[in-house]
């Protein structure tokens, strides 16, 4: 299959008063067409590539933005970026209660959403087609004089069909109403009608079942999956759960402070895990099937990622119960195991350090920084 | 709960907030220095013309049956006689207050076509030099008072520049409905053309008159609102609806009118209509500098010469305007928002 998404060398980094925050550390991936691509981490693991971060970080490449070549997101202007949004991707969002605006109704957001992209498509010369003269002007007469507002009925019938498809009963009925009549599922469900507004190639899901309750979550997955078999669509699932990960995904990353340190199809980081945190990771998950067990759960926290505390290491070592000298260096990718796209970011792969001798206790300095280091977490 | 009503409930709370107001202002009479009579009465006058005097006005009943009276006198309309100028109290009010309205409207318009467009700009240009000129601006907007604002413009824009009048207001604005009426009232088969020069002179010669002073009374207000719509508008813009309307196409136009200000507007018509309260009952100063002659010169006038039932008849028109006005704020805000019901 081919790539729809190539992320290369992504960096996320902030400023605070402390220092240089490396919160995304030149990740690369490749999303393939009609994929899930998942992508897994405790809090703090820089997984959440907000969609803002998308637009403005990613060199994300499209292969028929122009003519089949791939385009560089973050060289493209910004007007001529968020053209790209809707048709190419969408992103469905945490907090579903926070993503919509209060004071519209939930039909008029979708239909905002196809009206966008009727007006791009109506003049597609034009990035500005799309806002038609709307302003500061338009918008004080728009609720006033009839014909005068952004909305054309046709939209608003789409938005009326898209909320159908997402399954709200009363759909009609239930676009005129505002967001704070419906429920977190219900908001979750009419986001997602959003996003299927533009006829996106690929979905960006960043944590879209962790506002909601569990038996909701369930829903909401399910819709996803439905939607991704019927349309063929690709989805970039972001998520700590790895439940949400074994139900939806067919390739995962798993991040660890800033990095993938490990890649793979679902059955390569499920069943042959091969980077420590990732055997962590699955092992602090309950099992419903050995009762009485006790949960293993990972020493430690993230460790800051603070520029001038990171250094050149395997950012696990001081948390990792096989940890060695070998860690201090800078681990490569290596190909492990399982099918041809396993990799994992740790000496341990595919090679024999057994001559290496394991890492002091007190390597890091004593008791709370095995915690992590105090006072550095972002 | 309806629009109905909420209408009613606000109305049967308004009448005894209403009483409250009217009660205190009687009450003033009875704290406050100064005998009327002294200023109705000859200086010279004997105590028995003195006492015919009081007697004529009612001022030596015991005070419950005054207070008694003047509640029943209220309820049919009456507020009494002014002592100096011997007309009804009503009619002198009601015959200043289209001026304060006038003035706090026009005040009010000044503020919002400035304030709202300022307050976006600055907000969506934020630590440019568009936002530190809008934040200078309803800095030293705020801090300026009245009075030397009015007199400053009188000085420059007046008296040296000569491009507004100084003080007056030779015509009102239902004297231009009045043009505009006239045809009306003609009917369509007789052919009366609106006599558009007289109708543009009118409005010409009310606009030059009110410049000034609605310049003055409306600069506190705007800077207040070039504030709460640029604070307003930096809430809104980072709220997560606002990424979310971004990252489904919308251009940056529409998120910005069409989703934040919309959200920012509420508030802000909110402190609208409740400043537009204070601007009746506060203009006294500029109408001071600027001799516009609405309720708040009259009630200077009033209290200088102790005319107890224009002092009152006043007050208690300001204090009525304050309530409806509240009423319409609150009702508005509940169709603004969906998110509040009428309660």
């Amino acid at each position: 299959m081919a790539d729809l998404l190539r992320v290369r060398d992504l960096q996320t980094r902030f400023f605070t008063q402390e220092g240089q925050v490396n919160a995304v550390d030149g990740v690369s991936f490749e999303v393939r067409e009609g994929e899930v691509f998942g992508v897994v981490g405790e809090s703090g693991s820089g997984k959440r590539l907000r969609d803002a971060d998308l637009a403005a970080d990613v060199r994300a490449d499209r292969p028929d933005a122009v003519d089949g070549s791939f385009v560089d997101l973050l060289g493209l202007p910004d007007r001529v970026r968020r053209g790209l949004r809707g048709p190419t991707f969408g992103t469905v969002f945490q907090d579903p209660a926070s993503s919509l605006n209060p004071s519209l109704t939930v039909g008029e957001q979708i239909a905002e959403a196809v009206e966008v992209q009727r007006r791009a498509d109506a003049n597609p010369r034009s990035v500005d087609s799309r806002t038609q003269g709307y302003g500061l002007a338009k918008f004080l007469v728009g609720g006033t004089v009839p014909g005068s507002g952004y909305l054309d009925e046709a939209s608003e019938a789409r938005a009326v069909e898209l909320l159908e498809q997402v399954g709200i009963p009363d759909p009609a009925e239930r676009a005129e109403e505002y967001p704070h009549e419906y429920s977190g599922g219900m908001l979750q469900r009419a986001l997602i009608a959003q996003v299927l507004a533009g006829e996106p190639d690929l979905l960006v899901a960043d944590e879209p079942t962790t506002a909601l309750d569990v038996t909701v979550q369930a829903q909401i997955l399910d819709l996803l999956a439905d939607l991704q078999a019927e349309r063929g669509m690709t989805i970039l699932l972001i998520t700590h759960n790895l439940g949400v990960i074994a139900r939806m995904c067919d390739r995962i990353a798993v991040m660890y402070a800033g990095e993938i340190v490990e890649r793979g199809t679902l059955s390569d980081v499920f069943e042959r895990p091969v980077h420590p945190y990732t055997q962590g990771l699955l092992g602090s998950v309950p099992d419903l099937d050995s009762v009485g067990g006790r949960l293993t759960p990972i020493a430690g926290n993230v460790p800051s990622l603070l520029d001038s505390e990171m250094g050149e290491r395997c950012y696990f070592a001081d948390r990792c119960p096989k940890a060695m000298e070998a860690c201090l260096d800078d681990p490569d990718e290596r190909s492990a195991a399982g099918s041809a796209d396993h990799t994992a970011r740790c000496v341990l792969t595919g090679m024999d350090y057994g001559d290496s001798p394991p890492l002091a206790e007190d390597h890091f300095g004593d008791g709370p920084s095995r915690d992590g280091h105090d006072g550095g977490d972002p | 709960m309806s629009l109905g009503r909420f209408l009613l409930r606000r109305g049967v709370h308004g009448v005894f907030v209403v009483w409250g107001v009217v009660t205190v202002v009687f009450l003033l009479r009875f704290i406050s220095p100064g005998d009327p009579v002294n200023f109705i009465a000859p200086l010279d006058a004997s105590p028995e013309l003195r006492r015919r005097i009081a007697e004529e006005l009612g001022l030596n009943r015991p005070m419950y049956v005054q207070y008694a009276e003047y509640l029943a006198g209220l309820v049919r309309g009456d507020m009494g006689f002014s002592y100096l100028r011997g007309q009804e109290a009503s009619a002198i009010v009601f015959a200043r207050l289209p001026a304060t309205i006038e003035l706090a409207v026009a005040a009010s318009v000044v503020a919002v076509v400035i304030a709202i467009p300022l307050g976006v700009i600055s907000a969506t240009r934020r630590h440019q030099p568009a936002d530190y000129g809008a934040t200078l601006f309803s800095l030293v907007g705020i801090s300026t008072p009245n009075f030397w604002l009015g007199i400053m413009l009188i000085l420059v824009a007046a008296v040296q520049l000569n491009l507004f009048p100084t003080s007056q207001r030779p015509v009102g604005f239902l004297e231009i409905f009045g043009h505009l009426v006239a045809v009306e009232l003609a009917g369509p088969s007789v052919a009366v053309p609106l006599d558009v020069r007289a109708f543009a002179g009118t409005l010409g010669t009310w606009l030059w008159h009110i410049t000034l002073p609605a310049l003055t009374l409306g600069t506190y207000f705007t800077a207040l609102i070039t504030r709460l719509t640029r604070s307003g508008m930096l809430d809104e813009l980072g709220k997560p609806y606002v990424d979310a309307a971004r990252a489904k196409g919308l251009p940056e136009t529409l998120v910005r009118y069409r989703h934040a200000l919309r959200n920012t507007l509420i508030p802000v018509i909110t402190v609208l209509g409740l400043q537009l309260g204070t601007l009746i009952g506060g203009a006294v100063i500029t109408e001071a500098v600027f001799a516009w002659p609405g309720l708040g010169t009259l009630l200077i006038g009033s209290i200088n010469v102790r005319d107890w039932p224009l002092i009152q008849a006043s007050l208690i028109v300001i204090g009525v305007s304050f309530v409806l006005l509240n009423i319409a704020v609150d009702a508005l805000y509940a169709s603004l928002d969906p998110r509040v019901d009428y309660e």
